[in-house]
């Protein structure tokens, strides 16, 4: 291991990627690895980006991070993310925002940025994320490195903070598939604390071989100049590699976008309602109040906007006379989704669209952006993600900065996606930025 | 606007045309256990009205008879209630604000 404690806190003092450095690193260890700050490891504080956890320091590991350590890994830092994971550039955490390593004047994406930088600045290192809506395949894209999202149940999620129940998927950044494969496979697995794990059938060996890539049109739609050129070149790389690519049709993409906002949003305005300064972080110290006073004194003052807005939406949907119109209707439409993906994969062994519509952007226009806006810029990752299926997001090209190619592929198949990855990683150009620290 | 009732026999103003109100906000707030600054509550009744304006397109979507709450199947699965170690309770608590092993709370009323 070449990583030192002196050299990652310089790296964070330029990049602002980690909450938390780790006491000690154990350099008899086989490899790195960081979590997501919404994943819980023992002592270190855990806030899920969020200033009404500070100073929330469980006394537990996540079954994810015990895994790791058990595989020889050494816990160095907790990373940056949007709070509660409510972003896509990672400008949402009440701690700083991480900068991207190719250039400082931009996001590294979100929720999971400060993973995305952290696999991208430490060599040989597992960054451990979350994704819900696209968290993991977001900050992969806009930092140049690997991201792997498993099926929805594939690895537990105890000692995971909760943002969406049916959504929230624990995954890996790195520059290496091989590393990510390796790291997803001590952290899958069924675990008695997570029922949603106990559902998975086994892992199989190893992957199908990747003949036919369906590209749906709809994902075809929207894109910038700089990505819909280097999504051409990802295609005629692939095609190179010996697979033939057909452009399908995914109609009910339209509705993805909409449903998952429902889903996430009704979710974790119920998970959000436990931070009501009793039990974790923020408190007020007057217990004479009556609870509503008590209880809406914390989250008013500590949540961020963004996570009010998520609340407000969620409560919004989810009340009497709305139920029906909203949640059950996004519940439906998930189902539906599922059965076009099933269709497709029929015919097809996965399906590739580019990750992001667009490089990593520049935080003024991401400030310039609209609530929809921001939502609307995540219509490529939400559609695996809503409908619970793996997918992995490689970098294809530079223009010239990093552009994602994300491939999707049955529930269960991870490792078709990772044979693959470790294909097309043999011999990709990688450009590693110049660290300036 | 049209009136609602609610299971408790509330009455409330619900939008139509995807108008959210200043009211609005304020109900939602409310169940929300948000307070929110005037700032706040502009900023929001604009911004859910169009996200809310954005989601009309499920409407066109077909029936929400069929539907799961998972992506994939989930089975109850139950274990065997057997008494472990785990965690002490005094860790568990020791970021809490306790009362001889209580967590201390506000008035319920």
């Amino acid at each position: 291991v070449t990583l030192s404690l002196r050299r990652l806190r310089q790296l964070d003092d330029r990049y602002h990627f980690l909450r938390e450095a780790a006491p000690d690193l154990d350099e008899r260890c086989r490899f790195t690895f960081s979590a997501k700050d919404n994943i819980c490891a023992a002592g270190m504080e855990a806030t899920a980006g969020s200033r009404i956890l500070s100073g929330y320091r469980p006394p537990f590991d996540a079954t994810a991070v015990r895994r790791l350590r058990e595989a020889g890994g050494a816990l160095v830092g907790k990373t940056n993310m949007d709070e509660f994971g409510f972003g896509t550039f990672c400008t949402n955490s009440g701690f700083g925002v991480p900068l991207n390593p190719y250039d400082t004047e931009r996001s590294c994406g979100g929720s999971s940025g400060g993973a995305g930088a952290a696999a991208c600045l430490i060599p040989d290192h597992v960054a451990v994320g979350v994704s819900t809506g696209g968290s993991i395949a977001c900050p992969a894209s806009f930092c140049g490195v690997f991201g792997f999202t498993p099926t929805y149940g594939r690895v537990s999620r105890y000692g995971l903070i909760d943002y969406g129940n049916s959504l929230d998927k624990i995954g890996v950044l790195s520059r290496s598939c091989a590393q990510t494969e390796e790291a997803f496979l001590a952290i899958a697995g069924k675990d008695e604390r997570d029922p949603t794990s106990q559902a998975q059938p086994p892992l199989p060996a190893g992957g199908r071989p990747v003949r036919s890539v369906a590209v749906p049109v709809e994902a075809l739609q929207g894109l910038s100049a700089e990505v819909a050129g280097a999504f051409d070149g990802g295609l005629a790389r692939l095609m190179g590699m010996g697979a033939d690519v057909t452009e399908v049709s995914m109609p009910s993409l339209k509705y993805a976008m909409p449903a998952y906002y429902v889903l996430a949003t009704t979710e974790a305005s119920t998970n959000l309602a436990r931070y009501c300064g009793m039990r974790w972080g923020a408190r007020e110290e007057d217990v004479n109040q009556g609870f509503n006073d008590f209880f809406s004194a914390p989250r008013s003052k500590e949540f961020g906007a963004e996570a009010k807005r998520r609340v407000l939406l969620g409560t919004y949907c989810r009340m009497v006379g709305f139920r029906d119109k909203y949640y059950m209707k996004a519940l439906a439409v998930r189902k539906m989704i599922i059965a076009q993906y099933e269709e497709v994969f029929a015919r097809h062994d996965v399906i590739a669209t580019p990750t992001m519509p667009f490089v990593a952007p520049r935080f003024d226009d991401v400030r310039a952006m609209t609530p929809l806006q921001n939502y609307s810029a995540d219509f490529l990752t939400i559609p695996p993600n809503l409908a619970g299926l793996p997918h992995l997001s490689m970098p294809c090209a530079y223009a010239p900065l990093p552009v994602g190619l994300q491939m999707t592929a049955p529930h269960w198949d991870e490792m078709t996606l990772l044979a693959f990855g470790k294909e097309w990683e043999n011999g990709f150009d990688f450009r590693w930025p110049e660290v300036e620290a | 606007m049209r009136k609602i009732h609610n299971a408790r026999g509330h009455t409330s103003s619900v939008p139509e045309g995807g108008i959210v109100d200043l009211g609005e906000v304020d109900r939602v707030a409310r169940a929300a256990r948000l307070r929110l600054s005037e700032e706040e509550r502009s900023m929001y009744a604009k911004d859910l009205e169009d996200i809310l304006a954005a989601f009309s397109v499920l409407d066109q979507a077909p029936s929400a008879e069929n539907y799961d709450f998972n992506p994939v199947p989930i089975h109850d699965v139950l274990r065997e209630d057997v008494p472990s170690a785990g965690i002490p309770p005094e860790e568990l608590t020791a970021h809490m604000d306790t009362y001889q092993g209580y967590v201390r709370g506000p008035r319920l009323s």
